[in-house]
């Protein structure tokens, strides 16, 4: 500790959001024992993140209107407009993307960017959570470390039968990742400088998770699985992140 | 036990049932709804159940949490042993060109079981607060004017009379008063178990959203519309609980 407590909280805050870039490494794991990853895998890991990741927008949602009605709303409409924003970006990607008949090269690149484009809305929850209280930062660091490893997966399902290595599935995961600890520095900072902006960083956080929830991984959940198994799970590990938040 | 608020819960659940008949609105009109309609009516509903359930959530942070994560284990359970008593687990909800009777009753019962969980969280949150209580009917009202849209999307066509597709989509949501009822007389009488009340309702609510509103959604309008109109109608239920006094 150098005694500036502003700089090491940042450092845990860098810390603590490439700990969750780290853990998308770990979908390419399975690959191990895997020879081949069912499509239903990724829909059930999906339903598990899902899950997780609306028991965490209750929690920010819950802390955000403690400071007020209006800003946790107008800050959720604006996660919603960042999430749309940033795939329209993509869209733009995939119609150049597309128009090249560049094969497996061009479906990997897109994996890559995807999963690239939503961690900056993971990295500001990330950030915004740290300045939201210790607590609850631990527990979207956990849920987002989490989510990442099916995201992981899901790279590696792409990757890895295109030939590359389990280490390159890995890497390209984990690159995937990296916004998050970009990102969740200047969120917290940001927060930290503007404290009334807080309600609506958190409102952010939650807006961005449920529509990443709502856009990204149950359409594909639904897609490769059955609906029972995916409510179990979803709504399950909903209450397992209801809990934690309850007791840690 | 308080006579008022047990009319009050018997009186706002019914006014949230009988929304149910202006679900036939569009076709009163003259017209018939797009596919592309329905999707976003079921996103709505299943953004105000997301709401809904937050605020239960919201409510009972302040409570013991063990009991309320069993009582929503119990809910998950509920509704999913019933889906598959029913044989309705996959069962698609809005297929307007499916006419067999098997069809048609089966989507009644969905309807109706569906109703009862959220009479229950009616019931919870006019234990709780006659206020929230209020509220929780009225967002279930809106909630039901959706989902009887996407009922009539299957009733109509079928040549169901637009007087009795308003009638039945009211009569799939008679058991939200009921329950509702039912639940706070249990409450009044046994308030120790409001956690694991409480938690049912939001078990129940959630997997009826994951299983019947939004899986219907998607095969409906575009991922993207769908995902707007929840999260808007989740935030905009959990922002308004702020302003109940």
């Amino acid at each position: 500790m150098n005694g500036d407590p502003e700089t090491s909280q940042i450092l845990r805050v860098l810390l603590w959001a490439t700990v969750t870039a780290l853990a998308t490494g770990l979908g390419a794991l399975p690959f191990l024992v895997l020879r081949r990853v069912t499509s239903g895998a990724v829909a059930y890991a999906n339903a598990i993140a899902s899950g997780l990741m609306l028991g965490a927008s209750f929690g920010l949602l819950a802390e955000g209107t403690e400071h007020g009605a209006w800003q946790p709303f107008v800050g959720a409409n604006l996660g919603v407009l960042f999430i749309l924003a940033t795939r329209r970006w993509l869209d733009e990607r995939d119609i150049e993307f597309g128009s090249v008949r560049g094969e497996g090269a061009r479906k990997m690149l897109l994996i890559v960017i995807v999963m690239a484009v939503h961690s900056f809305a993971e990295g500001v929850a990330v950030g915004a959570a740290f300045a939201g209280g210790l607590t609850l930062a631990a527990f979207v660091t956990i849920a987002i470390a989490i989510h990442n490893i099916p995201e992981g997966l899901a790279i590696s399902a792409v990757l890895r039968p295109r030939g590359r290595s389990i280490a390159a599935c890995a890497g390209w995961s984990v690159f995937s990742s990296l916004p998050q600890p970009l990102m969740a520095v200047p969120a917290f900072v940001f927060v930290e400088a503007f404290r009334p902006s807080l309600p609506y960083a958190l409102g952010f956080a939650a807006g961005a998770m449920v529509l990443m929830v709502l856009l990204e991984l149950l359409p594909e959940s639904y897609e490769h699985g059955r609906r029972a198994p995916i409510g179990i799970l979803l709504s399950l590990s909903l209450v397992g992140m209801l809990l934690l938040q309850r007791y840690l | 036990m308080p006579v008022d608020r047990t009319l009050a819960t018997l009186l706002y659940g019914a006014i949230a049932a009988a929304a149910a008949a202006f679900g036939v609105g569009p076709w009163a009109f003259g017209r018939r709804p797009s596919r592309r309609l329905i999707g976003l009516a079921n996103a709505l509903a299943a953004g105000l159940m997301l709401g809904a359930a937050y605020i239960l959530v919201s409510e009972g942070l302040t409570g013991p949490a063990a009991p309320g994560a069993a009582g929503a284990v119990l809910g998950i359970l509920f509704v999913y042993g019933s889906h598959a008593f029913g044989g309705t687990a996959d069962l698609q909800l809005n297929l307007p060109d499916e006419v067999s009777p098997e069809y048609g009753y089966k989507v009644v019962v969905v309807n109706s079981l569906h109703s009862a969980s959220e009479g229950i969280a009616i019931g919870v949150a006019m234990f709780l607060d006659l206020r929230l209580g209020i509220f929780m009917a009225l967002a279930f009202a809106v909630h039901n004017v959706a989902e009887a849209t996407a009922l009539c999307s299957v009733l109509v066509p079928r040549g169901v009379s637009l007087g009795r597709a308003a009638a039945l989509s009211v009569l799939t949501d008679v058991s939200q008063p009921l329950m509702a009822v039912a639940t706070y007389a249990v409450l009044v009488a046994a308030p120790v178990i409001l956690p694991p009340t409480l938690g049912f309702a939001v078990g129940a609510i959630i997997y009826l959203t994951v299983v019947e509103l939004l899986p219907e959604a998607y095969t409906q309008a575009h991922e993207v519309g769908i995902g707007v109109t929840a999260a808007v109608a989740m935030s905009a239920v959990a922002v308004l609980r702020v302003f109940l006094p």
